[in-house]
């Protein structure tokens, strides 16, 4: 059996989407039907991870436009499964296959595509796999389709985690000692302000002097934010880490008590799966994707963010919960649970 | 859903409470709960509290009032619903509370005994309740935000006396019965008295939104936690979240929430529909949350029997397409004069709506529903009323007094003179739109001085500008700000509320919803009058075009027709009907 990837960025590639997609493709290529898994990125930001096996990785497709249709041009079929991992890319992927499988990831599936044509090839769709309910929920309410679909949520490898000390540098570098913190992690941006930024600097001032908001990451929000924090009298109660190197990541999770993002328009939020593999509570939003991220309250506590109270009771809530654990349940996103699902969809979709 | 009744005797000139009272004023609010009821007092006979229970949520005895809580340290009457209790009382758990029942009653003793009055903000519902703390000997006393549930206090300083209606509270014996001038100068103006007066000098509302403490200094800590404006204002920040998705994807969403909300009853729930959009999308969406049918009932009157206002054709054709059990119930002139004095009976206030709530009431009861929902608060909400154009208009055109004939709707009525005077400001424009009377007709209707004395008490432009205090920052937020707060809060509710309770039925609102406006609020500001249409469409087979483009038109009684009321130059139906509903309440 031989498949194509048809996506925007994995092997090489940074951020959750790639990540998703790495995952996907092993997963993927390790079914023993499959002979081949032919992957043509649109994007390629830094080297390359180790290719597993079966993989047929086509980097010249990331060098612009014409480089990305010549290589799905030269792309040598016959295919038993062409999967168009971005929405964007459907008009694409029909050139090469009638009847692709559609992912979808959460906000470019929440409304209309821009591009007439995108709309009308939805319709042809073999299924869509979703990464979530809500995202599932929102495309069918727009575009009308009503045919196969399938949930495949993130995996996390939670050994890559794991509970440790606060590391000293950092809590030296952010001034963190004695202090209870609370944290959000992503971009920063101010195309992105449904990550819940605001709303937790917005409970601050209501909770203890001694604890403080981390925001990890960077973007062009960030002085907006700092301005809205000195305007609530809390400056000094809200560190920006800016920009971070990927391998401070694990360390930076364990320096939070609490990981709180009441967002609106997270697809899934892959960031909750990370600091609850870290052994940090966390606090997702009830009204997106981070829902189904702790599985609907089992693994933290839902808030709608659009309520004040219930963020800051939530979040005095987990700071008064015992010590650092791994939650239960947790292993529902383990590796071989996303390997098993996505072995189901190649089964049922070919 | 319940009637409930406290008396403090916290001055130390105040006498002991007196069990006749506290079972008088419990007895008189019977018909809002036939099912069960009870009153106890302190030992040391300084407090009371009575319940009437319609039981809904958990039917065994565990749920009668007044409930005391695990502990024996807390006790409470409550009416009305906690939508998200479940939610509430798992989180309680986590915390370690106990409980003895299922009822959403008791998840309010924990909650009160976790978080103190900061937990009126967590709670998603309709409501009014008194929680006794021997502890501290307190009482804490909340009213949900919108004032679905009604609360009026007496306090003449030595005893404080609550109860969920102004009837019940005079049916104690011991509350005076003067006329507050005030509240009768309201009620002249707006067809409804506006909260927090009554018709009673020494009765008032608790206000919507609004918390507060009883113990031996009298009330204090009255706190407004929740603004109907300030949640306008706030939600107006956050409009790129409501870009992100398709607008009657995301109201199928919030609103199937809010629904699925207001369907946890342990009793079959039913609902209200007529050929509008709000009531017909509602119960299109409540029967996918559901998952079946649910019994529907409409109106029919003889009177309007091919005409536009008849709406049960409509109704019966989409009942049909949705599969509902259906009932259309015919009112006919007779039953209305029969029936008008237990209606001006369980009126608890003079008011000139609650007839067409009362007789789909009465037909959701005999058809043995005990809960239906309603489309109310949809106009308010998707901003469908004329008066979202209006305002605006009026506003605009009295700074640009050549452009007042352009009102043409307002042109034509009797308060058209009135314009240049009280146009130029929003809660002027609005007393114009909504104004039954205007204030200069109050003389003749209430005696010179009575008028004056009513007008200066009430400061209506005042109070009306309270409701846009923080300004929503929009023209649609204004109005709807006003529109939620006054007319909503004061007319629909209120009568809702005693229309329904004498059919011992309740109306729950899914579209009266604090967390749904919350949320729904920067949709609301991106595409204004436009969501009614994406409420339309909202459902997954959506409205039909022969339901969605029909004109809009009222829920309307034909009362006109009914009590043979005559407009004439200087008088509109509706205050012939206000000069009768004052002569005959009582």
């Amino acid at each position: 059996m031989r498949i194509l990837h048809i996506g925007t960025d994995s092997f090489g590639g940074y951020g959750g989407i790639a990540l998703y997609n790495r995952d996907l493709i092993a997963a993927m290529a390790s079914h023993p039907s499959v002979d081949e898994v032919v992957v043509v990125p649109r994007i390629i930001v830094g080297p390359c991870e180790a290719l597993p096996e079966k993989v047929t990785f086509v980097a010249s497709a990331a060098r612009g436009r014409l480089a990305y249709l010549n290589a799905l041009r030269k792309t040598r079929g016959p295919f038993d499964l062409v999967l168009c991992a971005h929405v964007n890319l459907l008009p694409l992927a029909n050139l090469i296959a009638k009847h692709p499988l559609l992912m979808l990831y959460g906000i470019e599936a929440w409304k209309p595509l821009r591009d007439p044509l995108s709309n009308r090839l939805l319709r042809d769709v073999r299924g869509v796999v979703s990464i979530s309910d809500v995202t599932r929920e929102r495309f069918a309410g727009w575009s009308q389709y009503a045919g196969p679909s399938l949930l495949l949520p993130n995996s996390i490898r939670a050994e890559w985690y794991g509970i440790r000390p606060r590391n000293r540098g950092l809590v030296s570098r952010y001034g963190l000692d004695g202090k209870r913190v609370l944290m959000t992690l992503g971009r920063v941006v101010a195309a992105e302000r449904y990550k819940g930024f605001d709303e937790v600097l917005e409970v601050l001032p209501d909770l203890d002097d001694d604890i403080v908001y981390l925001v990890a990451g960077g973007g062009n929000d960030v002085p907006r934010l700092k301005q809205k924090a000195s305007g609530l009298g809390i400056a000094d109660r809200v560190i920006f880490t800016g920009l971070f190197p990927e391998e401070e990541k694990t360390d930076l999770y364990n320096l939070a008590d609490v990981y709180v993002m009441p967002s609106r328009g997270e697809g899934f939020g892959f960031v909750f799966l990370e600091a609850l593999a870290c052994g940090v509570p966390v606090i997702a939003s009830s009204i997106d994707g981070g829902r189904e991220a702790v599985r609907d309250g089992l693994l933290g506590q839902l808030v709608d963010p659009t309520n004040p109270a219930e963020i800051r009771v939530a979040i005095r809530d987990a700071l008064a919960a015992g010590p650092k654990r791994i939650a239960e349940g947790l292993e529902y996103f383990s590796y071989a649970n996303f390997e098993r699902r996505t072995h189901g969809i190649i089964e049922s979709s070919s | 859903m319940c009637g409930i009744a406290a008396i403090v005797s916290y001055g130390s000139a105040a006498p002991t409470v007196d069990r006749d009272e506290i079972e008088a004023i419990t007895e008189r609010m019977w018909p809002r709960g036939p099912d069960a009821g009870g009153t106890w007092i302190s030992p040391d006979s300084r407090v009371a509290l009575g319940a009437r229970r319609l039981a809904i949520i958990d039917l065994t005895d565990e749920g009668t009032q007044p409930m005391e809580d695990v502990d024996g340290e807390l006790r409470i009457v409550f009416n009305g619903e906690i939508y998200n209790h479940r939610e509430l009382r798992a989180r309680m758990e986590r915390l370690g509370a106990r409980f003895h029942s299922t009822t959403d009653t008791e998840v309010l003793l924990q909650l009160y005994r976790h978080d103190g009055a900061n937990m009126v903000e967590l709670l998603r519902g309709m409501f009014a309740f008194a929680i006794w703390d021997t502890r501290t000997r307190r009482m804490f006393v909340a009213r949900d935000p919108y004032g679905i549930k009604p609360l009026y206090v007496a306090d003449d300083g030595q005893t404080f006396r609550a109860a969920s209606t102004v009837k019940a509270l005079l049916a104690g014996g011991r509350v005076p019965r003067g006329r507050d001038l005030a509240g009768v100068a309201g009620f002249w103006l707006m067809g409804s008295v506006p909260e927090p007066h009554t018709i009673f000098e020494s009765i008032r509302a608790v206000e919507a939104g609004t918390s507060l403490f009883v113990d031996a200094r009298g009330i204090h800590d009255v706190r407004r936690y929740y603004s109907i404006a300030a949640k306008l204002l706030r939600g107006a920040h956050d409009v790129a979240a409501a870009r992100l998705v398709h607008p009657p994807t995301l109201l199928r969403e919030l609103v199937t929430d809010s629904l699925r909300h207001h369907l946890i009853s342990d009793v079959p729930v039913g609902a209200f529909l007529s050929s509008g959009i709000d009531s017909s999308a509602l119960v299109a969406l409540a029967t996918e949350a559901n998952g079946h049918p649910l019994r529907t009932v409409t109106l029919r009157f003889e009177e309007f029997l091919g005409r536009e206002a008849d709406e049960a054709p409509l109704a019966e054709r989409f009942a049909r397409e949705l599969g509902s059990d259906h009932l259309t119930r015919l009112v006919t002139r007779d039953e209305f004069t029969d029936d008008l004095p237990r209606l001006f009976d369980a009126m608890d206030q003079p008011t000139i709506d609650g007839t067409n709530t009362w007789f789909v009431s009465k037909a959701a009861a005999e058809r043995g529903l005990k809960v239906a929902i309603s489309g109310l608060g949809g106009d308010e909400l998707f901003g469908s009323y004329p008066s979202f154009r209006d305002l605006p208009r009026i506003v605009n055109a009295s700074r640009l007094p050549l452009a007042a004939a352009a009102v043409s709707r307002l042109a034509r009525s009797p308060k058209a003179g009135s314009m240049g005077r009280y146009g130029s400001t929003w809660a002027g424009a609005y007393l114009l739109k909504r104004g039954l009377f205007l204030p200069d007709d109050l003389p003749s209707l209430m005696g010179v001085r009575e008028a004056r004395e009513g007008l200066e008490r009430l400061a209506m432009l005042e109070h009306i500008g309270q409701a846009i205090d923080p300004d929503p920052g929009t023209p649609f937020g204004r109005v709807a700000a006003l529109e939620a707060s006054l007319y909503m809060r004061n007319q629909l509710l209120r009568d809702t509320d005693w229309a329904s309770m004498a059919h011992s039925l309740e109306v729950r609102t899914p579209l009266v919803d604090a967390t749904l406006l919350r949320q729904i609020v920067p949709l609301l500001m991106v595409e204004k009058q436009r969501c009614k249409q994406h409420f339309a469409a909202s459902p997954r087979h959506p409205l039909p075009a022969w339901l969605a483009r029909r004109k809009k038109s009222g829920f309307s009684v034909p009362l006109a027709e009914w009590m043979q009321l005559r407009p004439d130059g200087t008088s509109t139906r509706m205050r012939s009907w206000a000069r009768m509903v004052m002569e005959r309440w009582a």
